[in-house]
């Protein structure tokens, strides 16, 4: 059970609010590069923390991220002419650098320096591994650029994919820390998913659908534990990263690459899931990388032309009763990312979490939950930088491990949370 | 038309949800198990709570390593004695408070008993900061085999939060 109060404040984001300003804190994901990926290309819309933006690659290949409506009479610019340094909108022809600065408006004579006094509002826009960040916030608290370990590998070592949810940014981040329900809703692609198939940690997940659990506060989030029977009295250990305020971490399985998420809110009632596969030390397969594409693992198959789930509300995520009968699916629906989706979004666009009857499993997100609140409290009373914009929080791993009984995950798993260079992940 | 799934996800729809209590108040033990968790949970105790029993496991435990008895053991924060197994089979959750590095012993008497009564543990250690590995890693030891829940939080105001969260 969450106050509506503090759910407010965790799950509006727009401009002026408090959790607005958190998330304006960090750098974020914005757009593929794939989606600009040619100077003078067509712009692309994008939605994010409740604001519409449009961005651009201009002919030098500058990245613009800025308003996405012409000051002149609120014309979309997702009509303009990317053309000679600057996008132009095509109702009377004002024309705006990658910057946002109005650097032409016809009507006018260029001696009276009018379009000198026009900008957008418009936000940096950061190319790196395969991403393009954006940071919202006050420019004099810009923080270094993000440095999450799957955008600082080489290319063919990670993949990135991303999906429109149809809910609240937070009731889907939730899903991501929320381990005990693996056991269960995804339990039969354990077996099956080429990208999950074929490793011992599957057959512990399934032989012990009740894990304990431990929840320890990590500098940048949480580090959290979910704890099965191994051999000669070991215990495997599966340990998901949360760090501030939208990023989460999957353990690994096998040889299979590691993978995550992030969860950005478009606007309150919608948020951009953002799902990573890299390998530390070695490039992806055909293989691995043709499933990614074709909507495996925690990736999806797309309405065509659209980042929309080819399964989704609208035909009731093509849900099938006799596999769900059959035990092939646990809720019916095909594929982990739209098993949990589906079950996110049906709870409305906002969940209301006065309604909610937390238990002792769910620690993992009360916990986040009591870090976010006091996070933004802190940015808003004191100015205080929230935790995960320090680079050191963001070099994490998550990690899946066999461990003596007698030893906490967080000592004896140390090394295994953190990246090293040239060494792969902790698997089982 | 809409499909089901999209009506009934719909703002809109939430509107007609039931509004009734979806659930029956838990009954919730908070134990101290060390001297400065009951401090803690003295504090806790202060706020307005539905259901929750604030207990402490250290008013008469004998020094360590000697054996004790489990009558009379276990205290309100008034010092009067309480039964252990009358309070455990009251309790719908129990939540275990210590501090690292202290000794986390009552643990056993209380998950041994809560095993018996089919009863959810959760063993919350904090101070985990201020002190070495191995000092947090023998509180753990003590805590894990009863603890089907641990949490190592770096804030007291966490309990105060996640009682609310489970409705205590």
């Amino acid at each position: 059970m969450l106050k509506k109060e503090q759910s407010d404040l965790l799950t509006q984001t727009g401009p002026g609010t408090p959790g607005g300003r958190l998330f304006r804190s960090y750098w974020i994901p914005a757009l593929l590069a794939s989606e600009l990926a040619d100077n003078d290309g067509p712009p692309a819309r994008v939605k994010l923390l409740s604001e519409r933006l449009l961005a651009f690659r201009d002919s030098q290949g500058r990245l613009g991220l800025m308003d996405e409506f012409c000051a002149h009479r609120g014309v979309s610019l997702w009509f303009g002419r990317n053309e000679e340094n600057g996008l132009r909108c095509p109702y009377h022809g004002w024309k705006y650098d990658h910057t946002g600065q109005c650097i032409e408006v016809p009507s006018e004579p260029v001696e009276s320096g009018f379009c000198n006094k026009i900008k957008l509002k418009s936000y940096p826009l950061v190319e790196r591994g395969g991403v393009l960040w954006t940071y919202m916030g006050r420019p004099d608290k810009q923080p270094p650029l993000p440095e999450w370990e799957f955008a600082l590998v080489p290319a063919e070592q990670s993949f990135m994919s991303k999906r429109i949810q149809e809910s609240n940014w937070l009731q889907a981040m939730e899903g991501g820390i929320d381990s005990s329900h693996v056991s269960f809703l995804h339990r039969g692609d354990l077996n099956s998913d080429p990208l999950f198939k074929g490793s011992k940690a599957n057959q512990y997940n399934l032989r012990d659908s009740r894990p304990v659990f431990e929840v320890v506060e990590s500098p940048g989030g949480l580090y959290i534990g979910a704890r099965r029977d191994a051999e000669n009295g070991n215990y495997y250990w599966r340990i998901t990263q949360w760090v501030m305020p939208a990023f989460t971490m999957i353990p690994p399985r096998g040889d299979h690459p590691v993978h995550g998420h992030f969860w950005i809110p478009i606007d309150d009632e919608n948020c951009w899931t953002w799902s990573f596969d890299y390998h530390p030390t070695r490039p992806l397969t055909q293989e691995q990388l043709r499933a990614m594409r074709e909507g495996k693992g925690i990736h999806v198959k797309y309405q065509r032309g659209t980042f929309r789930p080819l399964a989704n509300k609208d035909n009731d995520y093509l849900i099938d009763r006799a596999a769900q009968k059959a035990g092939r699916t646990f809720s019916g629906v095909k594929g982990i990312a739209m098993q949990d989706a589906s079950l996110q979004e049906s709870m409305g666009p906002i969940v209301d979490r006065t309604k909610e009857n937390l238990v002792s499993t769910d620690n993992g997100i009360i916990m986040a939950r009591h870090r976010l609140v006091r996070a933004v409290k802190a940015l808003m009373d004191k100015d205080t930088m929230p935790p995960g914009i320090d680079i050191a929080h963001q070099r994490v791993r998550s990690a899946a491990v066999v461990l003596p009984p007698d030893k906490p995950f967080i000592e004896a798993a140390k090394e295994h949370l953190a990246v090293r260079a040239g060494v792969a992940h902790a698997s089982v | 038309m809409l499909s089901e799934s999209a009506r009934a996800a719909s703002a809109a729809e939430a509107r007609f949800r039931i509004n009734e209590p979806n659930s029956r108040p838990r009954a919730v033990k908070i134990i101290a198990l060390d001297r400065p968790s009951e401090g803690i949970v003295k504090r806790l105790a202060q706020s307005s709570w539905t259901n929750a029993t604030f207990l402490t496991a250290l008013a008469s435990a004998p020094p360590r390593g000697e054996p004790f008895s489990i009558q009379g053991w276990l205290s309100d924060l008034a010092g009067h004695t309480k039964d252990l197994v009358g309070e455990i089979n009251n309790a719908d959750q129990v939540v275990m408070i210590a501090t690292a590095g202290e000794d986390a012993q009552a643990a056993s008497l209380i998950g041994e008993a809560c095993s018996m009564k089919r009863v959810m543990t959760t063993a919350l250690v904090l101070g985990a900061t201020s002190i070495s590995d191995a000092a947090l890693s023998r509180t753990l030891a003590q805590l894990r085999p009863w603890a089907l829940m641990l949490v190592i939080a770096s804030a007291e105001e966490y309990i105060a939060d996640m009682l609310a969260a489970l409705r205590a």
